[in-house]
């Protein structure tokens, strides 16, 4: 065990007087085990100082700072919510006229009306269902015409007979009616 | 920490009133004491107030013909005994492990960089606890710069005590953080 060895911090830290600090100096040339431990206290004092600071530093950060994140994500969160979620719930909007409303002729295509109630209920479920049959109305029906017999619509003898309107439902890929037309 | 920091202009102006060897000792003594009284475990804010306090007493103590040796010294010895008088169990909150609280390394650091420089504080942060509430305070004080006659008159206790308790305690960190 070396002399010296009580005395390398009080070396390092220069409280050593001029004769001690001579021998230390004198020792730790010829001795490579107390050169390793004077490294070694170096990097502890250097390594707590760092650490002081990173004390000093995560306690004096603004604490608003670590929420702002998580708010961020949260304000993003809704607003996704709010942009999304309305869509899927959208009922198609009833554009259907009190005049085709009012036809005597059935109606072949399932109506904008009758999946809107189930849908807050069975959202997940039916929203698949819905695209699978977008797919499979949209090559082939993306629009039904529908006759109706004018003298279903007037007072008897307003009209001249035999004559039809003609009603045209254009069906969006959701399977909803999204335009009617109307025309003679 | 702010350089500018709201709470501490209006003292900043009433040592400039004062004396502007005051507001010398202030810019210079400021972040060191911050350091120390944060370290010790009180809250940012109180360190602040201590050590607007300790400035305020040092204007008054020298005001009154004090004596002017070590006013260093004089300084952390106030800081440390109002610190003291308003956290008793300081010691355990310093040694409150720094968990996600890396920000002091450098942006450009690596991954791996990043997870050694966490193990290796996440150790000393251990080791600290271990170490006894005066073997803390006097390396803390060695770590704000001061002389070990300082940290004996700080810590009220003698010089020779100091080097014996500061070797102690940084021999237990190197033991136990293998750094």
């Amino acid at each position: 065990m070396c002399d010296v060895q009580e005395k390398l911090i009080a070396w390092l830290d220069h409280e050593l007087s001029s004769d001690e600090a001579a021998d230390v100096d004198r020792h730790i040339k010829e001795c490579s085990e107390c050169r390793r431990r004077l490294e070694t206290y170096k990097k502890v004092s250097e390594t707590f100082d760092i650490y002081c600071d990173a004390v000093v530093a995560a306690k004096t950060r603004p604490r608003v700072s670590r929420w702002v994140p998580v708010l961020a994500s949260a304000v993003v969160a809704a607003v996704v919510m709010f942009l999304v979620l309305p869509q899927r719930r959208v009922e198609p909007p009833p554009v259907l006229t009190p005049t085709v409303a009012a036809a005597s002729v059935p109606v072949p295509a399932p109506r904008a009306e009758e999946p809107a109630p189930r849908n807050p209920i069975r959202r997940r479920q039916k929203v698949p269902t819905v695209e699978k049959r977008a797919i499979k109305w949209q090559p082939t029906e993306a629009a039904v015409q529908i006759a109706i017999p004018a003298e279903t619509m007037f007072p008897p003898g307003a009209m001249p007979k035999g004559m039809n309107f003609i009603a045209e439902l254009s069906i969006a890929p959701d399977g909803s009616v999204q335009q009617v037309r109307l025309w003679q | 920490m702010s350089e500018d920091s709201v709470p501490l202009a209006l003292p900043l102006l009433r040592l400039a009133a004062g004396s502007s060897e005051v507001t010398t000792l202030y810019r210079e003594l400021r972040k060191p004491l911050l350091r120390y009284l944060v370290c010790l475990g009180l809250s940012s804010d109180e360190a602040q107030d201590v050590v607007q306090d300790a400035f305020l007493s040092l204007q008054r103590h020298l005001a009154s013909n004090g004596t002017q040796e070590n006013i260093r010294g004089w300084l952390f010895r106030v800081a440390h005994n109002q610190a003291r008088n308003r956290q008793t169990s300081y010691h355990r909150r310093f040694s409150e492990p720094l968990d996600g609280e890396m920000d002091f390394l450098a942006d450009d650091a690596t991954p791996e960089q990043w997870v050694l420089e966490k193990e290796k504080f996440r150790r000393l942060a251990a080791a600290i606890r271990l170490l006894t509430e005066s073997e803390r305070e006097c390396l803390l004080l060695r770590a704000g710069g001061l002389r070990y006659r300082e940290i004996g008159e700080v810590l009220g206790i003698a010089v020779s005590t100091v080097g014996d308790v500061l070797e102690r305690a940084i021999k237990k960190l190197a033991e136990k953080c293998n750094v």
